[in-house]
């Protein structure tokens, strides 16, 4: 999926996707796997962009590599937390690529939101301290952009440059249509809460430097939580997520919780319009694979479980036997030699 | 130092210098906190992993991470699986500063530390105690499109400290472990506009190294340095303060060489004071912007020290010579047990400093922490300097208690004094509640400040305008040591009015040119000469 993770992105951040054929969409997987968006009429053959985003992509060719490949992080990461359920973040090779679930307001499409601009925050970030971008950290300062104002004062965080551009290039499509439906709000909002996963979760590490290393002088700085830790926290906000309706305070529009009884949202916590179908059976309209096929465990009662992810159905017992690699010898990178070792294992999979 | 200026100035006239001092330690302080900048920036580096593919052939030796000949890079390392690349092959490079900045001198120091991304793996744990081998080297260039010229290259070992957070299941493989930060550089100057990084961690099962280090995703580097812009009002304080001291200095030495008698111990430890004031003051460091003098860390460091061991000092033996009980002091052999640990303190925390930044003048990627015996023999140096500071104190309070005994058993017999010697009396106690009033103020800003420095974030906002808190911490209290010294040689000095001419009129007048040598050394009044003057005095009365 990952040659497609741009498309996907753009997608995700679409509510309501134009029909497109899978041509297109194939066009489009191949483009993007011929390597990085160097020229601007890239930008303009990328579909599922926005014309604004198109004219961002040009104005910012360097920076959306970074986006693709925050994209391709938010997929992998969404697919590891998700491994476990019945809807497990799988990509269709159609358009839309999550399916319809993600379209309609539900708990999983306020995940797939808040992940994606998380991963472009993210990945921008990164970018920004290999050097692979020219204008982080200082542009966005009070101090301006000039060699000067780095000799001066230093430049501010890459994760400020990171975060602002996430919100300039995937909150455009919400903002363009006027923020004012509720799955724009919804979407902002969720947008809002994938950034703040890693801004609320940003470690700060000090040093000392004084004399003989005391703490007479300390520098700190804020580093960036691995982005397995910013899914973490947000697949917890997904189990943890409100359900709202929209309703008017004076003249602007927000979202409230519908149960009234339950305490207000936070900046970070996910929003829904939507329930979510039960995604047991196949139905390649709303893009819902179904469960039947899937792996799941006997022994656990949880979602992963027989019980609960073949919805009833049963399931088949195989034995298979399996080759792993077992007494290896890794080095830190690249080398691994290993013995095969044959093993039989009992699978489980949903009718 | 009988008849300092404190004890004949008037009360509006004290409050009046007062006044100007505080003056000027709000100008210190206002000037860190809201024209300088915070004193350090820290940069991220994330590094590039790129491909060393000239393999024998030495083309070029280094590797860049971006640019216009940056060097073949890996996305990530299922990439360099699927290429059959080898860890060897594979060059961690860092180029300092970020692309369209330049470095400069005024950065005064760069210090580097390195955070490694390590991903726990079922079969490819870390192993217990694990160390990482590294193959550094540091380059630099002046130009864009100069050759690169190389500064140091290492091989260094370095201990991994990492926790894991999660349990050791199938289930957590892919998060990161958490390992502590480790030491990777310091260099005391930054002379040049460009630095370049290699790292490599070189792979040999046979000899075990870099085995058993699990599967490293990154290597981050965090680049400390200091802001420009701190470094030039720091620079311009001091230019400010060296001659106001000096000038002080120059005048409190004419004051004691004008009278007739030699110097005691005090005025000369007060001198002293000076002196080491003015040591650290010279601003030194202005060469550091022409030239590449990596030891004005060191050298910073070892004024300092001077600095310290100087005050400390000077404490103690101002409370030592304020005793008024019978003992003969006025010289430095009869404070040795009080200044005896502040001299092996200062020198184990000396050849600690040798020990860490000395070595790393010869090669910037040495820390004494790195190894075993190293951090053994750096805790043990830290230790004894410790525990005389812990001497120290312990007798400079006890001192100070004597002292505080001895002026309340005076007190009291104050009223059936002689005027002479009662006035003698009552400056001394005069003399030592004042200082040690405004030395108690001093320490208790300065811990204050540190530790509002270190609990709360680096600048305040109130509006429009922001309060650099770590700025005005330093800027504040180096000038507030400033003023105190400047204070101290001033009210201090040995003043040519008499005791007593406050109150009498005219008929003492033939004294005024004369200094009434009641040392406070000998503060029991029977020395011949004591005896003499005072008859002396007494018959004049």
């Amino acid at each position: 999926m990952s040659p497609e993770a741009l498309s996907n992105l753009a997608l995700v951040s679409q509510p309501f996707p134009p029909n497109q054929s899978c041509c297109r969409c194939r066009y489009l997987a191949k483009l993007s796997s011929v390597g990085s968006i160097s020229e601007e009429e890239t930008c303009e053959k990328l579909k599922g962009l926005i014309q604004r985003q198109v004219q961002m992509c040009k104005r910012n060719l360097e920076v959306m590599d970074s986006v693709r490949r925050g994209a391709q992080l938010a997929i992998e990461e969404c697919q590891y937390q998700f491994r476990n359920r019945r809807w497990n973040c799988s990509t269709l090779d159609t358009l839309p690529v999550f399916g319809k679930v993600v379209t309609q307001g539900t708990r999983e499409a306020a995940f797939v939101y808040a992940i994606s601009s998380a991963g472009v925050a993210f990945a921008v970030t990164r970018a920004c301290s290999s050097g692979e971008l020219d204008k982080c950290g200082c542009d966005r300062t009070v101090q301006g952009g000039s060699p000067q104002g780095f000799q001066w004062s230093g430049c501010s965080d890459n994760i400020a440059y990171g975060v602002a551009f996430s919100q300039s290039f995937v909150d455009v499509r919400e903002r363009s249509k006027g923020a004012s439906s509720n799955r724009a709000l919804m979407n902002l909002h969720n947008n809002e809460a994938g950034r703040k996963a890693i801004l609320n979760n940003m470690r700060v590490e000090c040093k000392c430097h004084g004399v003989s290393g005391s703490c007479e002088f300390k520098t700190c700085w804020k580093a960036m939580p691995p982005f397995r830790k910013v899914g973490n926290v947000l697949k917890e906000k997904f189990d943890g997520a409100t359900e709202v309706e929209q309703s008017e305070i004076g003249s602007t529009k927000v979202l409230v919780p519908k149960n009234s009884q339950f305490k207000p949202h936070t900046d970070e916590d996910l929003v829904y319009l939507d329930s979510s179908p039960d995604f047991c059976d196949h139905d390649l309209k709303n893009g819902v694979l179904g469960t039947s096929g899937r792996q799941c465990n006997k022994t656990s009662k949880a979602i992963d479980g027989c019980e609960l992810m073949c919805c009833g159905r049963g399931f088949h017992t195989d034995e298979v036997e399996v080759v792993e690699r077992c007494s290896c010898k890794f080095h830190w990178c690249c080398s691994v030699k290993c013995k095969p070792c044959h093993r039989v294992v009992e699978i489980h999979t949903c009718r | 130092m009988a008849g300092a200026i404190i004890e004949n100035m008037s009360t509006k006239k004290l409050c009046i210098v007062g006044g100007i001092l505080l003056v000027f330690q709000v100008i210190a302080f206002l000037v860190g906190g809201l024209i300088a900048p915070s004193p350090t920036t820290a940069v991220p580096y994330m590094s590039v992993k790129c491909i060393d593919v000239r393999k024998n052939h030495h083309k070029t030796k280094w590797l860049m991470p971006w640019g216009p000949n940056h060097c073949e890079k890996l996305k990530d390392f299922d990439e360099a699986v699927s290429r059959q690349i080898e860890a060897n092959d594979i060059v961690f490079a860092v180029h300092i500063p970020l692309p369209s900045k330049e470095m400069s001198p005024w950065f005064q120091f760069m210090l580097f530390i390195m955070q490694l991304d390590i991903a726990f793996k079922m079969d490819n744990d870390l192993k217990e105690n694990a160390e990482i081998t590294l193959d550094v080297s540091l380059a630099y260039r002046d130009d864009m499109f100069d050759d690169w010229k190389e500064i140091a290259h290492a091989i260094e070992i370095r201990k991994l400290k990492c926790t894991f957070g999660s349990p050791k299941t199938l289930e957590s493989e892919g998060r990161h472990y958490d390992c502590d930060f480790l030491p990777f550089m310091e260099i005391g100057s930054v002379a040049h506009k460009y630095y370049l990084l290699n790292i490599r961690l070189p792979v040999n099962e046979r000899k075990g190294i870099n085995v058993g280090i699990g599967e490293i995703k990154d290597i981050r580097l965090v680049g400390i340095h200091q802001n420009g812009g701190f470094t030039k009002v720091w620079f311009a304080m001091k230019t400010f303060l060296t001659p106001s001291i000096l000038i002080i200095m120059i005048w409190y030495w004419r004051r004691i060489t004008l009278m007739t008698r030699a110097p005691v111990l005090l005025e000369k430890v007060i001198f002293a004071l000076g002196i080491s004031m003015t040591f650290i003051n010279i601003p030194v460091e202005w060469f550091s912007i022409g030239f590449d003098w990596t030891w004005m860390l060191l050298f910073g460091d070892i004024r300092q020290g001077i600095f310290y061991a100087m005050l400390l000092s000077f404490w103690i033996i101002f409370c030592g010579e304020h005793m008024m009980d019978q003992n003969e002091r006025n010289r430095l052999s009869g404070y040795w047990k009080q200044v005896g640990p502040i001299a092996v303190g200062s020198f184990c925390l000396f050849i600690f400093d040798m020990c860490e930044r000395g070595v790393q003048l010869k090669n910037p990627f040495y820390s004494i922490w790195t190894t075993e015996v190293g951090t053994e023999l750096a805790m043990a140096f830290i230790i004894v300097a410790g525990i005389c500071l812990c001497l120290y104190f312990l007798f400079l309070c006890f001192m100070v208690f004597q002292v505080f005994r001895n002026i309340s058993g005076k007190q009291s017999s104050l009223p059936a004094m002689s005027k002479a010697r009662r006035l003698h009396y009552e400056g001394l106690i005069f003399r030592f509640k004042f200082l040690m009033l405004i030395t108690l103020a001093c320490a208790a800003m300065t811990v204050i400040f540190f530790i509002v420095s270190q609990v709360t974030e680096g600048h305040w906002k109130w509006g429009d305008i922001t309060i650099q808190v770590n700025s005005a911490f330093f800027t504040g209290i180096y000038g507030m040591w400033n003023l105190y010294v400047f204070a101290l040689m001033f009210l201090y000095a040995p003043s040519h009015k008499n005791y007593g001419e406050d109150q009498s009129n005219g008929d003492l007048g033939v004294n005024s040119g004369e200094e009434l040598q009641l040392t406070t050394t000998i503060t029991h009044v029977d020395g011949p000469t004591e005896v003499y003057k005072l008859a002396r005095k007494e018959a004049q009365e």
